[in-house]
């Protein structure tokens, strides 16, 4: 039998994820995902334009 | 309008500040994570034994290391829970895969909250493809976000 991997939900989105993306902690109380703190930290790279300005 | 060299960068103004290229305009003098990261952090290879790291890195006086190629492209890091294992381990199997890093360009002090809110002790700057500009520390990161602080309030 396998056994399904913790999950935790995101404090922002409450999207299931694994571990919290800052401190890798599954029972991070203010756990975040990937795409939140992007956002949080304003450090996405958004892709340019295909004809580029 | 005088200008013999004009380039354009197609990955776009956040691309660049994500590498560290100098900026200028509103917001520029705040502190960035890049430029309080500290660039002179231990670092190490996958195939290296953990002892021989451990002496390395507590000879310069850290208790941190991050594990990168040749490329300085990051691979894991090294905290001081990590460098206590197993000195015939290699580092491969020793360290913390893919950690969480987090591009040069980001406001330290909005950094410095997220390290203390997660009780994170350090954290690698990488540019967007992965090459390693320093390891911040949270109170360095702490200290620069007070200063920045104080010297926004003392401004008129």
């Amino acid at each position: 039998m396998t056994q399904a991997a913790s999950q935790v939900g995101c404090a922002t989105c409450e999207r299931a994820i694994e571990s919290c993306e800052v401190c890798d902690r599954a029972d991070c109380p203010t756990a975040v995902c990937y795409r939140c703190l992007a956002v949080a930290l304003r450090q996405a790279t958004p892709q340019p334009h295909d004809h580029g300005g | 309008m005088g200008f013999t060299q004009v380039y354009h960068y197609v990955a776009g103004k956040l691309d660049w500040m994500a590498a560290g290229g100098p900026i200028e305009g509103t917001g520029a003098a705040q502190p960035r994570a890049g430029g309080v990261a500290r660039a002179d952090v231990p670092t190490c290879g996958l195939d290296e034994r953990l002892g021989e790291v451990r002496e390395r890195v507590k000879a310069a006086g850290w208790d941190a290391c991050v594990v990168v190629n040749q490329e300085r492209v990051v691979f894991g890091l090294l905290r001081a829970k990590e460098l206590d294992g197993d000195p015939d381990s290699r580092i491969e199997q020793a360290m913390r895969p893919g950690p969480s890093t987090y591009r040069p360009h980001v406001p330290v002090a909005e950094l410095a909250h997220t390290l203390v809110d997660h009780d994170v002790p350090n954290s690698p700057i990488t540019t967007s493809d992965g090459r390693l500009v320093g390891l911040l520390l949270r109170e360095d990161a702490l200290h620069a976000a007070h200063q920045a602080h104080q010297a926004e309030e003392g401004s008129p």
